[in-house]
């Protein structure tokens, strides 16, 4: 196991109180394996990826364990995390304008991965940097080194980001958005250069997305969150073609298809509960369709659809407890039918 | 050649902005009450020699003739003569600057020295107690008076401890060093002459301080919200997710972005420190522009003060466009825009 997530919360302070904004989240990532994490903005993904990171607001608190490789570095010290970063985990951020100094060259900034990391000589760093550069699909790498962020197209940024991830080989790679703020034909590029990258390492990759489209181009599991909480797992062909969670339902329902109007993915009506007013059973309940008593009273665990397939939804308790079948397989008929 | 074509222009638009000062200046001398003829020639003078003397000196000539003569003198380097020393303005000037500029100088190297470390501390440990204690610190230096500062330290350093010098450049009876550029320091430095260099330091010390006082809260507040904005950005998130130490993060990415700000604030910061020596140095006797300029305009000289102004406007431009300048060659965004 690569990596592997127990019980993760997080609370952040927000106006001098503390807000829970992830609650016992658990997953895990194989070795070679591509994680999707999906759900509307809001829902805490970033948050999910920056605490495995630990990169997280000063005032955070953080529960719960993060096994990398049978290490929780939950419980890690600065000058441990400092090693793993950038060397075991690499993170790619959504905005790639910002996302690099504007002040430094393309070559110094991949290259101070390599001296904080490796031990290497400058000849060696200057060889892998450019390496770097052509195995992330640009162009003229000599001269690129010299140049400076501004000089380059958004998508040639965020090429320069993957390297900078990738130039200590690391284990896991996490990916907040990375096509979110390129224009569409630049992000099949980048999803493309992606696909690549998954095929030849065996790196475990997390792709965090709104985007159904990149779930399905790139990952191999999905994990859909909703309010700071998993409601939905499965493999993704699974996921696309057999949906559980009424969320994942309505976010399924929200992609655009062909010769149909985009639609955004607020198509589901009703607002996202906020951070530190979470409702006391399911929070999707005030948004959902199938909304039953015990919805509101009890938070849903997740139940098992299929091996590898779960869902946080009371419509799939096999005990059925205080709701008759009858009820529960017609919620589930117009469910899946929607 | 970018950068070429850029100080080419900027040196251009120095000649309407010359032009606009000299017209205000000379408007606004000339409309004081006050007539110099009859300064010159003391409360006993007949009405007659005022007039005589008023037309020797072309004051009854109207305002645009006048100021085109003061003009053709400028381009031949003729300042015209201050009616109150009697010698050609020029001199004066070239007499009085270096001590201005000397002081203002010291104070600009006293003010980066304290204002960046400080602004950089106060944003790495914010809301800490050296944050708190910086924060604190640079309120009073911009807030407190400086001629007020300058009296504390007289009163402190100089008559109770009596470890720093009070007044002028150099201890009495000692002889300034050979001129070269008429700042002492400078000018000891390049002759090896070292008891009046630590003379001049020394007497450069408190009025040195005083004029920072403000410019140091300056440059220390802005660095610190430049820091502190730097700080939150995305590229000092992917230094940490590189594994960055804290440090390294702090000098090695966030400084350099920070500071930027901070350098367009020089050239303010320096125009201030120079309108506050006039203050600065008739407390510590300081005979530099400053004391020159106080004393033409008691004395209505008029060329006087439109020599100093001109001057003071110069340096003002050129401090400015040097600070631009050097800001061109940081930001490499501006050099291939
Ligand atoms: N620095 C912060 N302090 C407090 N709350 C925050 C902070 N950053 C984000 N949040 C809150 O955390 C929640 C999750 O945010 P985020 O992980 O960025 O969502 P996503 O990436 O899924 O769009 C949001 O409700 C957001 O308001
Ligand atoms: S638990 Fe209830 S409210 Fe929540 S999604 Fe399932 S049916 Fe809807
Ligand atoms: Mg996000």
């Amino acid at each position: 196991m690569l990596l592997d997530v127990k019980d993760l919360s997080l609370s952040l302070k927000k106006n001098g109180k503390y807000a829970t904004i992830l609650d016992r989240i658990s997953f895990q990532v194989e070795k070679g394996e591509t994680v999707g994490i999906v759900g509307e903005s809001g829902c805490g993904k970033s948050m999910t990826a920056l605490s495995l990171m630990r990169l997280l607001p000063e005032k955070a608190r953080l529960d719960g364990d993060i096994n990398l490789l049978d290490e929780n570095i939950a419980a890690y010290s600065k000058r441990k995390l400092e090693k793993i970063r950038g060397n075991q985990v690499s993170m790619i951020f959504q905005d790639p304008l910002t996302s690099l100094n504007p002040l430094q060259t393309v070559g110094t900034q991949i290259e101070e991965s390599l001296i904080l990391h490796r031990n290497m000589t400058k000849e060696e760093r200057r060889t892998r940097v450019l390496k770097l550069l052509k195995d992330v699909g640009l162009p003229r790498a000599e001269e690129l080194v010299n140049e400076y962020p501004h000089q380059l197209s958004g998508g040639m940024r965020q090429r320069v980001m993957i390297a900078i991830a990738m130039a200590c080989e690391p284990q896991l790679l996490i990916c907040d958005e990375p096509t979110t703020a390129l224009d569409v034909t630049i992000q099949a590029q980048i999803l493309e250069l992606m696909g690549e990258i998954k095929r030849q390492t065996q790196m475990g990759i997390i792709m965090i997305t709104h985007d159904m489209g990149v779930v399905a181009e790139v990952c191999d599991r999905v994990i859909v969150m909703y309010a700071g909480k998993i409601v939905e797992e499965g493999p993704v062909l699974e996921l696309f073609q057999n949906p559980t969670h009424p969320y994942t339902i309505g976010l399924l329902d929200s992609i655009p298809k062909l010769g149909q109007r985009k639609q955004k993915l607020g198509s589901i009506p009703g607002t996202v509960p906020a951070p530190g007013n979470m409702p006391a059973g399911c929070r999707f309940a005030e948004r959902c369709r199938h909304t039953m008593d015990i919805c509101r009273t009890t938070v849903p665990p997740m139940f098992d659809i299929k091996a590898g397939h779960q869902s946080a939804c009371w419509l799939f308790d096999e005990k059925g407890g205080d709701q008759d079948g009858v009820v529960r397989s017609d919620e589930l008929e117009t469910a899946l039918h929607h | 050649m970018h950068a070429l074509r850029f100080v080419a222009k900027r040196l251009l638009l120095m000649i309407p902005i010359l032009i606009g000062i000299s017209i205000l200046t000379f408007a606004i001398s000339n409309t004081i009450p006050g007539d110099p003829a009859r300064l010159i020639l003391g409360p006993k003078a007949t009405p007659e020699g005022i007039e005589e003397l008023r037309e020797d000196m072309g004051l009854n000539d109207p305002l645009y003739v006048q100021y085109g003569r003061y003009m053709g003198g400028i381009l031949q380097g003729d300042l015209g003569e201050s009616t109150y020393s009697q010698r050609p303005v020029l001199n004066d000037l070239l007499r009085y600057t270096p001590a201005t500029f000397e002081l203002t100088m010291f104070a600009m190297i006293v003010t980066l020295l304290v204002g960046i470390p400080f602004g950089v501390i106060s944003a790495s440990r914010k809301d800490k107690l050296a944050d708190q204690f910086t924060r604190v610190f640079a309120l009073l230096g911009v807030a407190m008076p400086a001629f007020w500062l300058g009296l504390l330290f007289l009163l402190f350093f100089y008559l109770k401890l009596g470890i720093l010098p009070g007044s002028g450049r150099l201890d009495g009876g000692m002889a300034p060093p050979d001129y070269i550029t008429g700042m002492y320091t400078v000018d000891a430095l390049l002759t090896g002459n070292w008891p009046v260099f630590y003379a001049a330091v020394m007497h450069l010390i408190l009025p040195g301080i005083t004029l920072a006082a403000v410019t140091i809260g300056m440059i220390t507040r802005m660095t610190r919200s430049s820091m502190l904005s730097v700080l939150k950005s995305d590229y000092i998130r992917t230094a940490y997710a590189k594994g960055a130490p804290e440090n390294r993060v702090l000098y090695g990415h966030a400084l350099r972005n920070g500071v930027m700000p901070v350098i367009t604030l020089l050239g303010m910061a320096f125009g201030h420190a120079l309108g506050g020596s006039v203050l600065v140095e008739s407390v510590f006797s300081w005979p530099g522009l400053g004391q020159y300029a106080v004393n033409a305009i008691t004395y209505l000289d008029f060329p006087a003060v439109m020599g100093v102004t001109l001057l003071i406007a110069i340096i003002f431009i050129m401090v400015n466009l040097i600070v631009d300048t050097l800001y061109f060659f940081i930001d490499p965004r501006l050099k291939h825009d």
